[in-house]
């Protein structure tokens, strides 16, 4: 009898709401219109975003391309089926989220649509060529000391592990710039110690070390964006830079001729991260690393180039055995601390921690905002290369992880979800059935809904819905 | 005439609603908190009584939860 | 930028909690219905009570591990080494490592296996583990310096003390039978003069003419031809073993098998002799003075005791593990007493058959019930050339009556135990004159004390033990499948029966198909509304009944009888609770044994599972936990259990593991499923249950939801109304229903609450006769004043 259950809203009992990644999509969604407008003044952005739009909208907007004019919204719904048209919804509301097209009026009062401005502009020069030639383009003599993939990668590795080690406070590695702390603060991962100053790991952090190495770049590099200015660097600029170098090759170098100023200190910026290689400062040459290769594939969907972790030099660690004892080979504080983020680690040897997951140790796991799929992603995405010939006891699994552990992960996540709460006023001793259908359709039609019986006519409405419901039923008695 | 009363509305399995009209007859949190009983599933409770409950249902599960593994450690 | 000074937790505050929390979960450990008699430490030595543990204060470091960086120092080679030795006692092997085959043969000799699962294995060293090593012949340096070898880092300076420590003096004094007479032997000559300054040992030594020198008593110098084929276990040639570690497995193993074998002065050990009849004051004296006796029988020179004409048949072949038990046993050609644990359908009975027939002389079996009496004695006749004539089993009651009339016999004793308190009481009257004529016949027999594990037999199991003592003045062999007692006490076996000689892998055993491959399930079944109402407010006997005959778990229990019979399995239903076993087998109509079954019935209905294709589900009491053999099941469901007995679980599974046919051939071949009621006690009891299985490196699939079961037809107690005659019938059953069912052993004709009413009389028609008979044994502890009216 309970009203639809997407719109329930849980209490507040949560206080570490799980770390959100956002993509491309969702980044951009989430800002200003200006911002956008001046994005789009960059032909690599138009393509990066027209690439990750729904399937429907790229097919809209190259219908469009070429029509200098709005075309009415009834035309472009009837390019689709009638079958499609949750389809066609979604992908209107993608187009106008971020602002590719924009409402316009037709003479006669039609509303209809049209591309913007800068984006068609710029989408063409993406796709058909012209404008000013794009840099990194300028061609170079080929490099004395080139350096190979699997170079770059453990280049790319050690420097982003600087970050991570940096995090956990660990004194194995160099330390980081005050530019990247500054950045791990914005964006909340660490926080400045109340006594000290010094700073410390929050539990946002803890979740951004458990997510894959592409999204912790892709969230690192948002809120590098959202302090550019900051730097006297253009946010669009950066973004444009970022996605141009996506488009790049592993492998090859590129010249840094005809950057800007601003490009190259944003170039030092993406060196010290891993994102590109350079031997010298003054190199005049760069390569991208498989780091700023993956930024555009943070998506949970295929990824286009393998990423980092499953590369051979970075061996898994893990040991999960079946009464959920876990043995890390490592002497890496870093891998330490993640593990320890979930389990009771019971004793330190010299290059191995034996440690056990127990309800508590992932209830606290779960408390502070890591979710049972994560916990298992990332046991999963070091596991021991002995893992592999597990024998998973004839259940057919994609994991190398031990079914039952698995399992249990996941049932202690759902044993603390077998209550949910919402606040919520109920409506009872109604007069009349009338009087009680009336009001809760009305409710319901708001959306406000949550639990509702005829027989005992009572309804219950969601708190935030309260006011409106009640002067509904004002208005409602007194005309009645 | 409508009676309207605030609230939080609890939706759980049967066997956990059963707990929690246990607790509320047995005033094992100190008072009763049970506002409205709604269904098999649905129970409507005084809001201020929410974080007691969570914690008393966490004893529970406490209580039936023992670590899988031995700690010979 | 430099790293922050120090890392630091990000929540002081929760990080407190979580500690707290810790503890209490801690405490909740101990949850569990069998009781904890807190039973002395008398007749362990001191040495024995050393804990490596104890002697361990480390730092911990952020992460409230125990860091034991700083005293284990890494080897350049650690690599190709397996172990990392910590300095409280624990051990962890690498089970993939090349040298694993080596390691485990060491480690399982000198430490107590933790856990066994897949990759790497946990062992930790106990001062019962070390007299074990000792006792079967491995030297303090050999130990340490083994140790040093296979070990991944430096072994810490603590656990080195720890081993001379606990193996300087032990091991090093025998109580030998040679000639029928009693020698306390030693190669160590002061040792033996310590010994004999003792006043009390003074004067249990029986001395022949006056004599006061020592004997001089030589070794054997053979080793046993029937058990052991030097050389089979040589390590392969693999180049990642380092040679240091397979050079000195290879000495070990010619150690083993070659005991002192090479020079005569060295072959020999001074002795004297001790008054038969003072064997138990100076063995325990010995225990005091920290020189516990390891008993030994030398029967190759036993000529007193007739040799008997008993030999294996030739189609017994004994499988390498069981070979490799047995060359413990006889490793020095004289037979050690101790105990061999392998898992139930490993083949246990056949290592005790092998053992008498490798001994041949007179040997006595002891079983806990009549059924598994009747079990070993086909066993003999299965494997070995003994006939009917050869084997006297006594089932009448435990008084041994028969033996001594039968002295050219081996002789099977049945022997009841009863270990509740309102028996016990008569329980030691008879254990007395048991023990009377248990003295009469020492000297004449070899006894294999078939240790039954059974849940709650705390105290008896201990007494039981410590009278063999007194007894074993040959040599005992004890053949358990899990060396598990929820009160830990088992370590005092080890000086009262003997060392643990052998302990099998069970998933090597699994993986090697010896014994079936078993999925086991947990299926958590909801409480109804209505159950769960009556459970919060009832009191702990009633809980425990509404959690067995929750509807839910009962819908289970007959989906999941359905789903295999349809597959054409043999499947076993197991209740403690007498009440639900009897009202769920007469609602589904299968056959149901339980204590109060007749023998014959209880034949008549094991017949039928086994050979008739209409009987495919039988449900029992726990007196099948261990005395029946069924090879036929292959699956278990448990219904109701003992609390968090973990090794009444370890015997159910035994129940399904023997190997079944084909058994390479499909992934799992058995199935054990455990129905447990959600939010209930249960389920706490339940993973407790399993943490022994567990360890051994089963897993348990937890299934919250049967697929399927909301479409199956015909379900009973589906409705409500059903649902609420079910409730009422369960709220109206007395007290005495509400508990487990008292009798264990289960032997026909043999003492225990049921039995003396009406076992010998013969009852026709299954249900009424069992109530009545149940009905007249609760007379006997009426009031006198209704049993007037009953008769």
């Amino acid at each position: 009898m309970s009203e639809s259950s997407k719109s329930k809203s849980s209490l507040n009992l949560n206080p570490s709401p799980t770390l959100q990644c956002k993509d491309l999509h969702e980044y951009l969604k989430s800002r200003s219109a200006q911002f956008l407008e001046t994005l789009y003044n960059y032909p690599t952005i138009c393509l990066a975003v027209y690439r990750e739009l729904p399937e429907l909208a790229r097919h809209f907007v190259i219908r469009l391309l070429f029509v200098e004019q709005p075309v009415p919204q009834a035309v472009v719904t009837s390019w689709v089926s009638q079958t499609y048209a949750k389809e066609q919804a979604k992908s209107c509301e993608a187009l106008s989220e971020l602002s590719v097209w924009q409402e316009a009026p037709i003479p006669g009062g039609m509303p209809g649509w049209m591309l913007a401005q800068s984006f068609k502009k710029n989408l063409k020069v993406a796709l058909l060529g012209g404008g000013r030639p794009w840099s990194m383009s300028s061609s170079l003599e080929p490099d004395g000391k080139a350096r190979d993939v699997a170079f770059l990668d453990a280049y790319a590795l050690e420097r982003w592990e600087c970050v991570l080690h940096y995090m956990v406070g660990s004194a194995q590695t160099e330390g980081i710039s005050a530019d990247a702390v500054r950045i791990l603060l914005h964006a909340g991962l660490m926080t400045r110690d109340a006594e000290d100053g010094s700073a410390v790991i929050t539990r946002a952090g803890f979740q951004f070390l458990l997510l894959s190495t592409a999204k912790q770049v892709w969230l690192f590099l948002q809120h590098y964006l959202h302090t550019a200015e900051k730097r006297s660097l253009s946010a669009a600029e950066c973004l444009a830079f970022l996605y141009q170098l996506s488009f790049s090759t592993l492998g090859k170098d590129y010249s840094t001729e005809g950057m800007s100023n601003n490009m190259l200190v944003f170039l030092q910026h993406l060196r010290e991260f891993g994102l590109v290689y350079q031997r010298k400062r003054k190199a005049g040459r760069f390569y991208p690393t498989r780091l700023a290769l993956n930024i555009t594939c943070v998506k949970e969907s295929g990824p286009s180039v393998a990423p980092l972790e499953t590369s051979p030099h970075h061996q898994g660690y893990i040991v999960v055995e079946t009464n959920y004892r876990v043995y890390a080979y490592t002497q890496s504080n870093l891998q330490v601390a993640l593990l320890g983020l979930f389990t009771e680690l019971v004793y330190r040897f010299p290059n191995l921690v034996v440690g056990v997951l127990t309800r508590e140790s992932v209830r606290q796991a779960l408390r502070g905002g890591i979710t049972a799929e994560q916990i298992i992603h990332y046991l999963e995405q070091h596991s021991h290369s002995q893992m592999l010939k597990s024998e998973t006891g004839g259940i057919k699994s994609t994991s190398m992880l031990p079914p039952t552990v698995v399992d249990q992960i996941r049932l202690w996540e759902s044993e603390r979800n077998r209550f949910t709460y919402t606040e919520g006023v109920v409506y009872n001793q109604f007069l009349s059935q009338a009087d009680f259908v009336v009001l809760r359709d009305y409710a319901r039609q708001q959306g406000v809904l949550t639990w509702q019986n005829e027989r005992s006519r009572t309804m219950v409405v969601r708190r935030a819905g309260h006011d409106d419901v009640r002067k509904f039923w004002k208005r409602y008695s007194k005309s009645s | 005439m409508v009676n309207v009363m605030k609230g939080v509305l609890v939706e759980c399995d049967p066997a956990m609603k059963q707990f929690l009209l246990h607790l509320d007859e047995t005033l094992a949190l100190g008072r009763k908190f049970i506002l409205q009983d709604l269904d098999d599933t649905h129970l409507f409770i005084s809001p201020d009584i929410v974080e007691t409950l969570q914690a008393r249902v966490d004893d529970l599960m406490d209580q039936l939860s023992i670590p899988v593994h031995d700690k010979g450690l | 930028m430099a790293p922050p000074k120090k890392y630091k937790k990000y929540d002081n505050k929760s990080g407190n909690d979580r500690s707290g929390k810790k503890k209490k979960v801690e405490e909740e450990v101990t949850i569990d219905l069998v009781e904890d008699d807190n039973v002395d430490n008398v007749g362990v030595p001191v040495a024995a009570m050393q804990d490596a543990e104890k002697n361990d204060q480390v730092p911990e470091d952020e992460f409230g591990a125990k860091d034991y960086r700083s005293q284990m120092a890494l080897k350049a080679d650690n690599a190709s080494r397996p172990l990392w030795v910590a300095p409280n006692g624990h051990i962890f092997l690498e089970a993939f490592s090349p040298v694993y085959k080596h390691a485990h043969d060491f480690l399982i000799a000198i430490a107590e296996p933790v856990c066994r699962p897949q990759h790497i294995h946990e062992y930790k060293l106990t001062a019962y583990s070390l007299y074990a090593a000792v006792s079967v012949g491995l030297q303090t340096s050999d130990i340490i310096e083994y140790l040093q070898r296979l070990s991944k880092c430096a072994v810490p300076a603590g656990i080195i003390e720890f081993i001379q420590l606990c193996t300087l003096s032990y091991g090093k004094v025998k109580l030998v039978l040679k000639h029928n007479r009693y020698l306390v032997e030693s190669k160590h000559v002061e040792v033996l003069q310590k010994l004999l300054k003792d006043p009390v040992i003074q004067q249990c030594r029986l001395r022949r003419d006056g004599d006061d020198e020592l004997l001089t008593s030589a070794l054997p110098n053979k080793p046993l031809a029937t058990t052991s084929k030097p050389g089979e276990e040589k390590p392969a040639a693999n180049g990642t073993v380092p040679d240091d570690i397979s050079q000195f497995y290879q000495q070990l193993d010619k150690d083993d098998e070659e005991d002192e074998n090479t020079d005569i002065a060295v072959n020999t050990a001074v002795a004297f002799e001790v008054d038969p009849d003072k064997i138990e004051v100076i063995q325990k004296r010995c225990i005091e003075l920290e020189h516990p006796l390891l008993a030994e029988y030398d029967f190759r020179n036993d000529a007193i005791n007739p040799d008997i004409n008993i030999d294996l048949k030739p189609t017994a072949i004994l499988r390498p593990y069981q070979e490799k038990s047995l060359r413990k046993m006889f490793g020095n050609g004289r037979a050690r007493s101790g105990v061999i644990v392998l898992p139930c359908g490993a083949g246990k009975s056949l290592v005790g058959v092998t053992a008498v027939c490798t001994v041949r002389k007179r040997a006595l079996v002891l079983c806990n019930s009549g059924v598994s009496v009747e079990q070993w004695k086909q066993q003999f006749k299965c494997w070995s050339t003994a006939d009917d004539s050869m084997i006297c089993s006594t089932l009448k009651s435990f008084i041994i009556q028969t033996t001594l009339e039968t002295e050219d016999k081996h002789n099977n004793l049945c022997q009841k135990n009863s270990e509740f308190k309102n028996t016990k009481m008569k329980f030691k009257n008879k254990k007395k004159s048991y023990f009377t004529e248990m003295k009469r016949c020492r000297n004449s027999y070899y006894y294999i004390n078939k240790i039954m594990n059974k849940c709650g037999l705390v105290i008896e199991k201990v007494h039981i033990s410590r009278m063999y003592t007194r007894l074993a003045s040959l040599v005992t062999i004890g053949l358990t499948a899990t060396l598990l007692r929820e009160d830990d006490k088992i370590a005092d076996l080890n000086f009262l029966i003997g060392p643990k000689l052998y302990e099998a892998n069970w998933l090597e055993l699994q993986a090697n198909g010896f014994i079936a491959r078993v999925q086991c399930a947990e299926v958590w079944c909801p409480m109804t509304p209505e159950f769960y109402r009556e459970y919060l407010i009832q009191k702990i006997n009633k809980k425990m009944l509404l959690y067995v005959m929750n509807p839910s778990k009962f819908r289970a229990c007959q989906f999941l009888i359905r789903y295999h019979e349809k597959r054409g399995d043999k499947t076993i239903v197991f209740s403690d609770n007498v009440f639900a076993l009897r009202h769920y087998a007469v609602k589904m109509k299968k056959p149901y044994i339980y204590g109060p079954t007749s023998q014959s019935e209880r034949i008549q209905i094991l017949q039928n599972f086994k050979f008739n294709h209409k009987v495919n589900t039988i449900f029992v009491s726990k007196v099948a936990d261990t005395s029946f053999d069924l090879p036929e099941a292959n699956v278990l469901i448990q219904i109701s259990s003992h609390g968090g007995s973990r090794r009444q679980e370890a015997q159910r599974l035994g129940r399904i593991l023997r190997a079944k046919k084909g058994a390479l051939a499909e992934e799992y071949n058995a199935f054990f499923y455990t129905l447990v009621s959600q939010d209930t006690l249960e389920m706490a009891y339940s993973r407790k249950r399993q943490r022994f299985l567990v360890n051994q490196g089963y897993s348990y699939k937890v299934i919250t939801e049967l697929k399927g079961m909301d479409q199956e037809p015909d379900l009973f107690y589906g409705t409500r109304e059903e649902q609420g005659m079910l409730l009422q019938q369960v709220l109206a059953a007395s007290e005495t229903e509400c508990e487990e069912e008292r009798e264990a052993g289960g032997v026909p004709g043999g003492g225990g609450v049921w039995r003396r009413g009406g076992a010998l009389s013969s009852l026709a028609g299954a249900d009424d006769a069992l109530y009545l008979e149940h009905r007249r044994n609760n007379q006997q502890n009426k009031h006198p004043l209704f049993k007037k009216f009953r008769y």
